[in-house]
């Protein structure tokens, strides 16, 4: 369940990314890095001995003063489990990683539309859930329809 | 002749040659039917959906084809994102449950489920252990009852229709018990941080045991009905493989990723509410088509059968709900909490700032993940054989989209 | 109503052809095969599975918009989907109806207050019959559909009368 934290902050190191550690409360060990490192990190995690293969998440979290992009990774082999954390200025580019691990094709899509974030090297940027133009509603800056709004429907 | 080309023949045929007298048009034609000069092919886009019934929900695909085989197919979602995660954070934590049930719709007690573990690991609240039992009785029952959807609509995916029939009439059985418990038929509103909301009655009691009785008997009718058949074996053996190292890459959790040969089942690996009190097969299967597919989902009903009884027969004495104040206020924190749905891996990563309600819920879909693989498979399929691997990994759009 | 039953053996009846056609139709009410969301589970699947049997009042499921007369929205249409709606509707051939099945379909229901949701189908394409509940159970659903095949006489009847006025 928990992974190893000297062997990731060793696989981290190897790979010339800044990474700081923390151990929060009913999650687990947080990775927490630059948004200019988060495809080599991703990438040593994936090539460490304990093979971080498995994405299991990838969304976005609007702290209030930037957008937390949430990469959590499992390892299979080790049964450990993972988040990798990078802070994002708002209307800051999220770098893909679709081609270290596909299955962040669509949630990558997903966050970025949800956040306002804008989405590059994927090969269809695109908007997933939401037509072309609209608002990123996730942010915390988005209201939801009022009461009033909904009476008068 | 003014047109010489062969009509029944094919064209590699040698014929004679023909005649090239002047002929005089019949009044009403202006020009002699010549017809095409030559037979051009090229790349047909069709889009399938949102409104086929083959898509499971409003999935739209779009597909290039040559003839009938997919050059490329892209997957367009969204058709029915109503906003579950944003709506949560303007939630209490025990209506957020309404949000969740809607989410998945044919799961609901696990998407409340998920959420409500999630809300518990955050507030450090204690579950009593008749309200473990009770949450995996339900939940199992509600996954029986999800994987019959899926076995009526596999089948019709393959063209087979009287399955669905029997597949309903079980399914309305387990609605039954499911409404006498929580109130509804779909829509439980049943698991809640803390507990559940009602004990198990008697008549949901007795109404279980009568299924009970008939279930194997049905089983084994719904085994030979759909998996007896031939045409249905070879529609869907060694169609769309998915490799382990695929499934892996794409992020396929639950029954697709065990069809694939890895055994990982969160009821097992990441045990919650009282699993690591059953007794239980994880069914895996090596081939990953969809076969392997519709092996691993029927077993997991038997096994699902299995829990029921042990539920039923081991039913610990206590309360249902544990104490819990009436508006929930868990202190700050984040935590990830996942079940194992009918469809995968359901995770909520719960974001708590010591209010009311949630500040960030996230819904891990695993649904979506499925759809990835499902997108990567289309090229080289035929249509038919596209609509078969789709209809077998078991999408829920309701949950893709949230 | 079974015609042979009103009319006896080797009898000639004298009816309308309006109120004729319509009388068929009322008991051939075609539905599209369209789920959008959770309400197509019970409004779509159950209420044709072997124990509510809609097929017995004549309502059965059509694959394609051009061969069905009635529209069930079962689920919440978002700006998205509000497209496809009225693409479909503008397929089905006339006289055609809708029936807003659930909450989502008649004002939103539990997501009314996502920007993303359109707060009821009505604003897309005219409703005819508004079914509540979240979902509504089958019953309800075939409920709603007598309820239509009630309006569909009822209309018959005016435009009748209001010719018959026009006439005199």
């Amino acid at each position: 369940m928990q992974p190893d934290p000297t062997l990731i902050a060793k696989t981290l190191a190897e790979a010339g990314v800044e990474a700081s550690f923390e151990e929060v409360r009913a999650l687990g060990y947080v990775v927490r890095i630059a948004p200019e490192s988060v495809r080599a990190a991703i990438g040593a995690l994936k090539d460490c001995s304990r093979s971080f293969d498995f994405l299991v998440d990838l969304f976005g979290i609007d702290t209030g003063e930037a957008i937390d992009v949430v990469y959590h990774v499992r390892s299979f082999g080790d049964d450990a489990e993972l988040h990798v954390k990078a802070e994002h200025a708002y209307d800051s580019v999220l770098t893909s990683v679709w081609d270290i691990l596909p299955a962040a094709l669509m949630a990558e899509r997903e966050c970025a539309e949800m956040f306002g974030l804008k989405l590059a090297g994927h090969p269809n940027p695109k908007h997933l859930l939401l037509t072309e133009g609209s608002q990123p509603l996730l942010r915390k800056s988005i209201e939801i329809r009022t009461a009033e709004e909904v009476r008068n429907r | 002749m003014s047109d010489p080309r062969d009509i029944v023949k094919h064209s590699g045929w040698i014929a004679a040659d023909v005649p090239t007298e002047p002929v005089t048009l019949p009044a009403v034609l202006v020009e002699p039917p010549c017809g095409v000069k030559e037979l051009m092919t090229e790349n047909l886009v069709v889009n399938m959906g949102p409104q086929h019934p083959s898509t499971h929900g409003v999935l739209r695909l779009l597909l290039e084809l040559d003839g009938e085989q997919i050059v490329r197919g892209e997957a367009v979602v969204g058709y029915l994102h109503r906003g579950i995660e944003k709506l949560a954070e303007h939630r209490r934590y025990n209506a957020v449950g309404t949000l969740m049930d809607r989410g998945d719709y044919v799961s609901g007690i696990m998407n409340e489920l998920a959420f409500a573990l999630a809300a518990e690991k955050v507030g450090e609240i204690e579950v009593p252990r008749r309200a473990s039992w009770l949450r995996v009785m339900m939940s199992e029952i509600n996954r029986l009852a999800s994987h019959l959807v899926w076995y009526g609509t596999m089948g019709l995916d393959a063209g087979a229709m009287g399955q669905f029939l029997y597949a309903v009439r079980d399914r309305e059985n387990l609605l039954d018990i499911l409404e006498d418990v929580s109130g509804q038929r779909m829509m439980f509103n049943y698991v809640r941080p803390g507990g559940v909301v009602n004990d198990i009655t008697t008549t949901a009691e007795a109404k279980l045991r009568t299924f009970l009785k008939t279930i194997d008997g049905y089983m084994e009718e719904h085994s030979a009905l759909l998996g007896g058949n031939e045409i249905f074996q070879g529609r869907m053996r060694g169609v769309g493989i998915v490799t382990k190292e695929m499934a892996v890459a794409f992020g396929i959790t639950g029954a697709n990723l065990r069809a694939s040969g890895l055994s990982f089942d969160v009821r097992r690996d990441r045990p919650y509410a009282a699993y690591d009190e059953m007794h239980f097969d994880i069914p895996v299967a090596s081939e990953g088509d969809c076969y392997a597919r519709y092996l691993v989902r029927m077993e997991e009903m038997r096994q699902s059968i299995r829990i029921i009884r042990q539920c039923l027969d081991g039913m610990p004495e206590g309360d249902h709900m544990g104490k819990i104040a009436k508006v929930f206020r868990p202190p700050a924190g984040e935590a990830y909490a996942a079940v194992e749905s009918p469809r995968g891996e359901l995770g909520v990563y719960l974001v708590s700032d010591g209010t009311d309600s949630p500040y960030r819920m996230r819904y891990r879909p695993p649904a979506l993940y499925a759809l990835q693989l499902g997108e990567a498979m289309l090229p080289g399929l035929l249509i038919a054989d596209a609509v078969v691997s789709l209809g077998s990994l078991d999408f829920v759009l309701g949950e893709i989209d949230r | 109503m079974a015609l042979d039953r009103l009319t006896g053996e080797n009898s000639v009846l004298f009816i309308r052809s309006e109120q004729l056609f319509d009388w068929a139709r009322r008991h051939s009410l075609w539905y599209m095969a369209f789920g959008i969301a959770c309400c197509a589970i019970e409004g779509l699947m159950h209420a044709s599975g072997p124990r509510f049997d809609f097929d017995r009042h004549g309502v059965f499921f059509r694959a394609s918009p051009r061969q069905a007369d009635v529209m069930i929205v079962a689920g919440t249409v978002n700006h998205k989907m509000a497209e496809t709606v009225k693409r479909l509707y503008d397929q089905m051939p006339e006289p055609k109806w809708v029936v807003a099945m659930g909450a989502c379909a008649s004002t939103g229901g539990p997501f009314r207050e996502y920007p993303n949701v359109i707060m009821g189908v009505d604003k897309v394409v005219p409703v005819d019959v508004y079914i509540p509940g979240c979902p509504p159970r089958p019953e309800s659903v075939q409920y709603g559909f007598l309820r239509l095949m009630d309006k569909i006489k009822a209309q018959t009847g005016e435009r009748l009368a209001a010719r018959s006025d026009s006439h005199s």
